[in-house]
């Protein structure tokens, strides 16, 4: 077995460092080690054994153990194994090293555990401010379990404001967001150009932080978070609400009944589908080809209509629950999933063809926003990015859930990692979801849809779940609870790794590919800002701050 | 009697161009929409879009908001100025005002409007526009004085009604100038016109609009105006110079041949934008200057009389 060889390993190496194991089931291990140890046997874990980083999870163990938990999670894909290197810090002093000197991708997540559970990365050599807002107030970390989901702290400094470094000498600073035509959602790139040469930038995002988390582990019960988890995203919301109830599953170890299973694959494929069509016109608008824009878009549509006849909507579409799905395909709308299939396979082919031959197209995005199989590793880039850079990575055949051990799929690389290669990528793979999907009619047997469960789940159990979202890995870690609800709750988009890249793709690369760059990744994002007006009476400017706004806001009129 | 008779005639042009100009702007819009698989608004939309910028409320803003209405107006006025000299169907009503030099200046003027308009704006996104728009202007204005200029030598003229019909041509049959001017202009006109693929110094999805960002209200008005008549001033140029064919016939023959052909070049340009992605600066500027080789070698061969 694979994990006790790991296991073996460490042990091996690290002895007396290892304090206990769980082995709880096949593709899963959870190792306990000595917080000292804890930066190389991360180190060993991610660059002697290979093994890609996955995210890093912080969680206020004090009601329970007294201590604060830090999990640092690795894949070993080739070997279809999630493996956890998790540590105990005791409360009084809560810091642990950084691994981000060694494992370069940890360096977000890191940050986020010293943001919102306080427990310090030492040791980390950029500690700015990720997911708080700037004015939040110093010692208040909301994922404490002290802190209850709906404080509002007292002591928010509305002046400060997020301290940038210097840029490099002869550049320029061009401020990319924190809104643009480009952009769905409010995130700050702080370019620094020199002449039309993009030479570095800086990074502030998490503008449009939810409190998901926080909310889940305060106030939701275990079958309305995945409601909850669909609204993390409004692409790939089945993503999170499969990974959610997958991780909770894995927890307690339970399976669902077979036909459920193949219902989460057939809906995330659809998905993936009306995802993967969505990005390739919102590419070909950013490099200014708005017919293929609008073709995509016209090809796309039945898929949504087809979601909708499925689950009631075009997306969120409500239908995990744990054990379980909610929804059924019947004999009818077999037929009619068949037939806009077949359709979209044509038309998706004519586009295929035109965009394979457009010369136009290539010259934009061939050697644009090279990601390296170096840069894949280091920084845990995931989905299409690393698919395209030649990295064979893929949760649906790594790390097998739903029905995808019973389907026969192929997955796609390609070389260059540039964006042209992540064009590629995605556009091939649209046809290895219609193919999976057509699999899934055929195969899929009559039978429940959900497990009667047991009125209480467990409590204090691991669950690890990695579901292929069309971007990358959607990552999500359970730790289950009292009250109905688990104790902890971490999600990792695809995008929080992806985002990471960008930095690197885009250096010395031309402004005008800046756009396309961080569009390739497919970008996720999710302020309150100032805002003036002028009265018109006496012509008089006023700024109004944040806090007036909210005033104004909650006035009832 | 005749200065009023030309002045009466550039009213006329002025008219016109200002009249079609939305039309021609609806069309293009309709054919994109039908290109693109959609509805698209209807042909009239132009008129109205611009009435409902024009009774908008006019908000002074960016660095310096006299010279971004300077700007705009000037834009507007510069292209209604080339109309005056540009044949429409008829002979070219200013004739006796100015000759083809003034032409060249004109054209240049265009482009010099832009730039004023984005250092008005005074942003990072409008400044970085303006310096795409001058590299532009630096490799594109020359070709089209490359190709007056083979007229000029063709005729030893440097007369508008000349100079302006069909002169590229001038030594009877088709000299080997004119046919390569002919493709440099036509390869190259879709940048003339600010029409994707050339559409690089306004890129609403890297610029937001570039030079024009603060722009709004009557102001915009005034310079979308102005961009849709440039349109037509130039597509009537390109006809002047390259496809004269037929401008003798007698009065509705001739004139609608014009018009059949300016709309057919404004179909051509509508296609070519619908079917190309945009190019990068440095792409473009790469390919501006191969086609300037192949002018500078028109202009050698037209000195050779070839």
């Amino acid at each position: 077995m694979i994990a006790r060889e790991k296991l073996m390993r460490l042990k091996e190496k690290f002895g007396p460092a290892i304090l206990r194991a769980d082995l709880p089931g096949a593709g899963r291990l959870f190792v306990f080690v000595e917080p000292a140890a804890l930066k190389v046997i991360c180190e060993f874990v991610f660059r002697d054994l290979d093994a890609r980083y996955v995210t890093s999870v912080g969680a206020d163990d004090r009601p329970f153990s007294g201590k604060f938990l830090v999990a640092h999670h690795f894949a070993f894909d080739a070997e279809h194994l999630l493996a956890s290197i998790v540590t105990l810090v005791p409360a009084d002093q809560p810091s642990v090293d950084s691994i981000s000197a060694v494992v370069p991708a940890a360096s977000w997540a890191e940050r986020e555990m010293r943001d919102l559970v306080g427990i310090e990365p030492v040791g980390h050599r950029y500690l700015k401010r990720l997911v708080l807002p700037d004015g939040w107030p110093d010692g208040v970390h909301p994922l404490r379990k002290d802190v209850p989901w709906n404080s509002v702290p007292a002591g928010f400094d509305d002046e400060r404001e997020f301290q940038f470094d210097e840029p490099p000498e002869g550049c320029t600073v061009v401020p990319f967001g924190p809104f643009h035509p480009t952009l769905d959602e409010p995130s700050h790139f702080r370019l620094y150009v020199e002449g039309e040469m993009v030479r570095g930038c800086e990074y502030r995002g998490f503008m449009a932080h939810r409190g998901i988390e926080k909310l889940a582990e305060a106030s939701l019960t275990y079958n309305e978070i995945p409601v909850m988890a669909e609204r993390i995203c409004g692409i790939c919301g089945c993503v999170h609400s499969v990974a959610y109830v997958q991780a909770v599953e894995n927890a307690i170890a339970v399976r669902p009944p077979a036909r459920a299973e193949f219902m989460r694959t057939i809906m995330l494929e659809i998905e993936r589908l009306h995802s993967h069509l969505l990005w390739v016109g919102l590419a070909c608008h950013i490099v200014g080809f708005d017919t293929l824009f609008m073709q995509s878009f016209r090809i796309r549509e039945p898929v949504m209509w087809i979601a909708e006849k499925i689950c009631g909507n075009r997306k969120t579409y409500g239908l995990c629950l744990v054990g379980g799905v909610r929804w059924d395909i019947g004999p009818e709308l077999k037929i009619e999933l068949g037939q806009v299939l077949d359709r979209l396979e044509a038309e998706w082919r004519a586009v295929v063809g035109a965009v394979s031959k457009d010369t136009n197209i290539q010259q934009r995005t061939r050697g644009v926003g090279v990601a390296n199989p170096a840069l894949v590793k280091n920084l845990g880039l995931l989905g299409p990015v690393a698919r395209a850079a030649g990295v064979d990575i893929d949760c649906r055949r790594d790390h097998p859930y739903a029905a995808y051990d019973r389907i026969e799929f192929q997955v796609i690389t390609a070389e260059g990692g540039d964006v042209w290669a992540r064009l590629l990528v995605r556009m091939k793979e649209v046809f290895e979801s219609i193919r999976i999907i057509r699999q899934c009619l055929t195969i899929m047997k009559e039978g429940p849809l959900q497990l009667t469960m047991a009125d209480e789940l467990p409590v204090g159990r691991f669950g690890l779940s990695s579901v292929e979202a069309p971007r990358g890995e959607s990552h999500h870690f359970v730790i289950t609870g009292e009250n109905n609800r688990p104790r902890r709750w971490r999600v990792r988009a695809p995008t929080y790794q992806n985002l990471q890249g960008v930095p690197a793709m885009i250096k010395d690369q031309q402004l005008a590919d800046m756009t396309i760059s961080l569009g390739s990744i497919d970008p996720c994002f999710s302020c309150t800002d100032r805002l003036e007006t002028i009265d018109l009476k006496s012509g008089a400017m006023k700024v109004w701050s944040q806090v007036e706004l909210e005033k104004l806001a909650r006035q009832k009129p | 009697m005749n200065l009023l008779w030309s002045i009466l005639c550039a009213l006329a042009n002025v008219a016109i161009v200002l009249l079609v100009a939305p039309l021609f702007q609806g069309v293009l819009r309709k054919v994109t929409a039908v290109v693109q698989s959609r509805q698209g608004p209807p042909v009239q939309q132009p008129y109205l879009d611009l009435l409902k910028l024009l009774g908008k409320e006019d908000i002074e803003s960016g660095e310096s908001p006299v010279m971004q209405r300077f700007a705009a107006y000037l834009s507007l006025a510069t292209v209604l100025t080339v109309a005056c000299l540009v044949p429409m169907g008829f002979a070219a009503p200013m004739n006796s005002a100015g000759d083809v030099i003034l032409l060249i200046y004109l054209l240049t003027l265009c482009g010099i409007c832009t730039l004023l308009a984005g250092l008005a704006a005074g942003s990072t996104y409008s400044l970085m526009g303006i310096s795409r728009e001058m590299m532009t202007m630096i490799a594109l204005e020359p070709l089209f004085a490359v190709a007056i200029i083979v007229g000029v030598i063709h005729t030893s003229s440097f007369r508008l009604d000349t100079v302006l019909n069909g002169s590229v041509y001038a030594h009877g049959g088709f000299p080997w100038s004119g046919l390569v001017m002919l493709l440099v202009m036509t390869l190259s006109f879709q940048a003339f016109v600010q029409r994707v693929p050339f559409d690089i110094s306004e890129a609403e999805t890297e610029l937001m609009e570039g030079p024009l960002m603060e722009y709004s209200g009557p102001k915009l008005a005034v310079f979308k105006f102005a961009q849709m008549a440039k349109l037509v001033v130039h597509s009537a140029l390109f006809v002047a110079l390259f496809a004269p064919w037929g401008s003798g016939l007698a009065f509705p023959l001739g004139w609608l041949l014009f018009w059949a052909k300016v709309s057919a070049l404004v179909l051509f340009v509508t296609l070519v934008a619908a079917t190309h992605a945009r190019f990068r600066i440095d792409q473009a500027i790469r390919y501006f200057a191969g086609l300037l080789v192949l002018a500078l070698a028109a202009l050698v061969l037209a000195g050779y009389g070839l």
